[in-house]
């Protein structure tokens, strides 16, 4: 357990770095940014606590808020994201599998499932993350299309990210 | 009791998830908590530190277009030096009547900073400077490149500060035409990082595409004339009993890496007389209450003598 909470920190560290350092100055078309460090939240177990979960979520939202002084918008958005990561894997995953204690990835959820978990989370974000932070600045539209944009260089970016986390002893549905 | 600590328990989950949700709207809206506190910024020493290492290894990259823009400056600089000399002999002769105002030459300094981390895609962008309190830095001066003017300065640590870029939606300078004494407010609306809006320019102010806009030097934040950017053509604004100016920029600001700091030694004799008449009708006030007081001890004076 413990081993694994410190795996968990380190992949978080290394992913906010990454998010604050590079991916916070890319822009994409205008229009396309990529949410790394998201990819703890989407990561963590499925049966840990709703409570730690929602810690992890608040607490990586306000480190990356810190670095690129968007005070609240991530903390935010990734508490509300940990809040719907449950009801997201459980809409995807049998009913059967919901006990186990796995880590969601590539490996252990296959391409099907974890795909269609992927795309919502993202989607989810980047929705959660432009609403609040463009609110009374961009209109609907261009909310959308950015938020679409977006979600889909993350989503591609996050199945990159997972194929280069690869843990031992990952146990499968 | 037990049946509290139940509900307590069984419902943890919506009691953190609206503590956190709360924190967060918070940090959200109330700028003001926030912005006294350094510790939530990029210009706490955590975050000051990594991005100080990151962007030496990054500041390398924009060196070439940086080493172009200071050489056109250069050039310019020199030029004015010829100028001003074949100027200095002209008035050598007139010496002895002429008066020179020291001060108001000496009246700004500058202290040079590197900008550690920089962000133009939000619509309230900020930058990180690798000066702070110690340096002589404080919140509310002025910040430019070599190309002009880039931000004000919001938060001071020991040894960082964070700079409002004027890419800020919410931070609004005052600026002129060149050359003349029409003045209006530069902001920015967004999108894109080379274009802004001047506004509120008289209606009979005589301009023309490509006139620059400079400082108008009403704030202690920066001095007259430090130029801000170049008239594109004129949009329709708000008020159309004003001009609307779109402005193409003059400073890089998605590479930003040197600037100054802009220190004016009368800074706080004029915040001073801007709040003067807060302090004068303070002072009557007293002056009111003491005069009342007066009246009524030398009432029951008399009455008493009565």
């Amino acid at each position: 357990m413990g081993k694994e909470i410190l795996n968990n920190v380190a992949i978080l560290a290394v992913l906010i770095l990454v998010q604050v350092l590079i991916c916070n100055s890319i822009m994409l078309f205008n229009v396309a940014m990529a949410f790394v460090f998201i990819y703890v939240i989407i990561r963590l177990p499925m049966n840990l606590n709703t409570n730690w979960l929602l810690t992890w979520g608040f607490f990586a939202g306000l480190a990356v808020d810190m670095f690129s002084d968007t005070p609240g918008v991530n903390s935010l958005a990734c508490t509300l994201l940990a809040m719907l990561k449950r009801p997201m894997l459980y809409a995807y995953v049998p009913r059967d599998d919901r006990t186990k204690d796995i880590e969601p990835s590539l490996s252990t959820l296959g391409f099907a499932v974890y795909g269609k978990y992927l795309i919502s989370m993202s989607t989810v974000y980047c929705l959660l993350t432009f609403t609040i932070e463009y609110f009374n600045f961009a209109d609907v539209k261009e909310i959308v299309i950015m938020s679409a944009a977006s979600s889909l260089f993350t989503f591609l970016i996050l199945l990159g990210v997972d194929s280069l986390i690869v843990t031992h002893r990952e146990k499968r549905l | 009791m037990r049946n509290i600590l139940n509900f307590i328990i069984r419902y943890s989950k919506w009691f953190v998830f609206t503590l956190y949700v709360v924190v967060s709207c918070m940090l959200l809206v109330d700028n003001n908590v926030y912005q006294q506190s350094v510790y939530l910024t990029s210009a706490n020493r955590v975050t000051g530190g990594v991005f100080g290492v990151w962007s030496q290894i990054t500041g390398y990259f924009h060196l070439k277009s940086i080493n172009e823009s200071l050489q056109v400056t250069n050039a310019d600089l020199q030029n004015q030096v010829l100028n001003l000399k074949s100027r200095l002999a002209e008035l050598q002769s007139l010496r002895d009547d002429s008066t020179v105002n020291q001060s108001d030459r000496e009246r700004f300094g500058y202290v040079s900073a590197a900008v550690i981390n920089n962000n133009t895609r939000h619509p309230k962008n900020f930058f990180t400077i690798n000066r702070g309190r110690l340096d002589g830095v404080r919140p509310g001066m002025g910040v430019v490149d070599q190309n002009g003017v880039v931000g004000i300065v919001n938060v001071t640590g020991d040894h960082l500060s964070r700079v409002i870029s004027l890419l800020n939606e919410t931070q609004v300078f005052s600026v002129k035409l060149k050359g003349t004494g029409f003045a209006g407010t530069l902001t920015w609306r967004g999108n894109d990082p080379a274009v802004g809006y001047v506004e509120e320019i008289p209606r009979h102010a005589r301009y023309a595409i490509g006139d620059t806009i400079v400082t108008s030097g009403f704030s202690t934040s920066f001095p007259e004339g430090i130029p801000v950017g170049v008239v594109l053509n004129r949009v329709h604004g708000r008020d159309d009993s004003f001009f609307t100016f779109k402005v193409r920029l003059t400073s890089d600001f998605k590479a930003l890496s040197s600037v100054r700091v802009i220190k004016d030694i009368y800074k706080n004799e004029i915040d001073s007389l801007a709040t003067f008449d807060d302090i004068e009708k303070l002072v009557t006030g007293k002056k009111k209450d003491a005069d009342k007081k007066k009246d009524a001890d030398t009432k029951t004076e008399v009455k008493n003598n009565q």
